[in-house]
């Protein structure tokens, strides 16, 4: 079952407590990290035990956390912010939303945390409008915390003062990246700047910034309350602790899981996942959404950490993991995912604007027969220079889907390009549907159904499918109980 | 429901009052443990699939019980495929998770498991 092999960090109280009830989160030692901070702890050994338990960061970067804390610790300003990512864009990801609409404060205490540790006094989550209820949660427990002065000024009766504010973001997956998502909130345009100078140094409004992920402060209390030593002792010898993955596509459980790092592709996507659906074989799965890769069979025994992802050619990503079966054509999957970095290309760099159009271009040439086997040289030549040379994260990751599709479905492009096929029959343009003979008992049903009346044939005659006007639709073969119609 | 009657919480002037607080609440919930605890997953996606309506329904016919009971709106499990989901936990039994739950499921949730015990083959966790 689903509860088996998953271990529940930052999704410990997501389903047991009411949200909009800050007693139920304080009755789970929730704040109690925090009132240990304060009343008993300098920050520089707060920071040392962040360090100590190895959290990398969960928003795909993977940047150790106590690191990040150190460093804008470190940076000297009169004032500093503290900024949740709550950008969540990956297509399918909705990590960030279950933590937030189930256990708002969680997120709220850790940021009260870090605040204490770097010296700021601010806060800012930077939210996706599109989640109006966890908007509405956070809302309340805002001033559920600052009410039982646990938030606001000074903090249960002591100098550390903290408050917290939303920002919404209007939707454009580059504003996930952090300096994308400043410059949003300082009511610019969502675009990247060149780092360094690090958000640590200069961030908003110029002044020393720390931004985490969701996921990341999720973690934080837990790792304070339980230890350093019993976070470290969880995942694998460089990724401690847990991820928590949106498992969705082809397998039976699609839902919302939380494993320790160093689990498998296999245990996660068939004894959590439950299998591929209807019996049908597994093929790929993707991780890291529109910046990862996809990973075949050959890698199911992969272990889920940071560096195996990406030896594999993939990676971590911030947690949505898409399972495809044979009814998947790859070529079509890394048109889809291109398709959605195009779309969300802020434009400020060449490589990225121009580049991702691109490829785009000549994937859709493939999937609509036209392609060449140049055409493959291209998209890896082209795919690897805008990795190199894109200004942020967006642009030096989205060939990713291409070129991990490239690697591991060669075959695939090639039937593409050279046979003009497409097994899974997903590219209309070079399948072609066609009536059996022996199997036609000219019931004529075919024929009523077809939207472009490109099926002619008397009533008990052989039916024939006009090739020319064929829009390839799919609506005989659906209709058809004679199994007279066939995709080829 | 813990702290019942209270509109606001006061405000903790130091550190051993937040101690005090914070035992206090870990009592209370402590002592749910001899009512029936249930607890309905109103994230999202679980509203999406129709949790608002089991809510309710269970809102309206537990409070006229003969048994002492605690109706809670919680965040998701992470059982997309079950949503919605409601988990009932008895006085001195392991929390059952009851998936695709709907007003029907919710009655029969009522009337069989709650009064009788009863089992159902749509429960998803816990006890099958």
């Amino acid at each position: 079952m689903m509860k088996s092999k998953q271990i529940k960090i930052a999704l410990r109280n997501c389903g047991h407590i009411d949200p909009e009830r800050i007693e139920d989160y304080i009755s789970c030692d929730g704040y109690a990290a925090l009132g240990k901070c304060i009343f008993g702890d300098s920050p520089a050994s707060v920071i040392d035990k962040i360090k100590l338990s190895g959290l990398r960061g969960r928003g795909g970067g993977g940047f150790p956390t106590g690191k990040k804390w150190e460093l804008c610790a470190a940076s000297v300003s009169d004032k500093k912010y503290v900024i949740c990512n709550a950008d969540e864009g990956d297509p399918g990801a909705f990590m960030d939303r279950s933590v937030l609409e189930g256990d708002p404060h969680s997120v709220l205490e850790a940021m009260a945390i870090c605040g204490y540790c770097i010296g700021a006094d601010e806060g800012y989550i930077y939210i996706r409008a599109e989640y109006p209820l966890a908007i509405k949660r956070l809302k309340i427990a805002i001033t559920q915390a600052e009410e039982a002065g646990l938030l606001g000024d000074r903090i249960m009766g002591s100098d550390l003062s903290f408050k917290i504010r939303l920002k919404y973001g209007a939707g454009a997956f580059v504003c996930g990246e952090e300096t994308a998502l400043i410059r949003s909130m300082e009511g610019n345009r969502g675009e990247p700047v060149m780092k360094p100078p690090y958000p640590a140094q200069k961030g908003y409004m110029g002044k020393p910034t720390n931004v985490n992920n969701v996921e990341t402060f999720a973690n934080v209390a837990a790792i304070l309350n339980r230890g350093a030593e019993w976070f470290s002792s969880i995942g694998t010898e460089g990724s401690k602790g847990t991820k928590v993955f949106a498992l969705a596509g082809k397998v039976k459980n699609v839902g919302l899981v939380e494993v320790p790092m160093g689990t498998t592709l296999r245990e996660l996507i068939y004894d959590i996942g439950g299998g591929i659906k209807s019996g049908k074989q597994f093929k790929a799965v993707q991780s890291g959404g529109p910046s990862g890769g996809c990973l075949t069979v050959k890698h199911l025994d992969t272990p889920i950490d940071y560096e195996s992802l990406k030896a594999a050619g993939s990676m971590m990503g911030s947690g949505g993991m898409i399972v495809m079966d044979e009814d998947d054509c790859m070529v079509a999957v890394a048109k889809f995912y291109l398709d959605f970095t195009v779309e969300e290309s802020c434009g400020k760099c060449v490589p990225c604007r121009e580049g991702n159009k691109v490829l785009y271009q000549i994937l859709n040439k493939i999937t609509h027969g036209n392609g060449e086997m140049s055409d493959l040289d291209k998209l890896k030549n082209f795919g690897n220079i805008i990795k190199s040379t894109s200004l942020c994260g967006l642009g030096q990751t989205a060939p990713n889907p291409v070129l991990s599709t490239l690697d591991n479905f060669y075959n695939e492009y090639y039937d593409h390009v050279v046979n003009k096929k497409c097994a899974a029959k997903q590219c209309r343009a070079l399948i072609e549907y066609r009536i059996i003979e022996e199997n036609c008992v000219g019931c004529g049903a075919c024929k009523r159904v077809c939207p472009a009346e490109a099926i002619s044939g008397e009533l008990k005659q052989k039916h024939l499918i006009d090739q020319e006007t064929c829009i390839k639709c799919g609506a005989c073969i659906k209709k058809c109980r004679f199994n007279a119609i066939v995709a080829e | 429901m813990i702290l019942n009657g209270k509109e606001k919480m006061e405000r903790t002037k130091n550190y051993e009052e937040f101690k005090h607080l914070s035992s206090n609440l870990k009592k209370e919930k402590e002592a749910l443990s001899s009512k029936v605890v249930v607890k309905i997953a109103m994230a999202t996606c679980s509203i999406a699939s129709g949790a608002g309506p089991v809510f309710a329904l269970f809102k309206e016919k537990m409070s006229k019980l003969p048994k002492e009971s605690v109706i809670v709106q919680t965040g998701c499990l992470g059982l997309c495929h079950s949503e919605p989901t409601v988990e009932v936990t008895l006085p001195g039994c392991e929390p059952v998770v009851f998936g695709k739950v709907d007003v029907k499921r919710a009655e029969m949730i009522i009337d069989g498991y709650i009064m009788k015990g009863e089992k159902f083959d749509f429960i998803i966790e816990g006890n099958q």
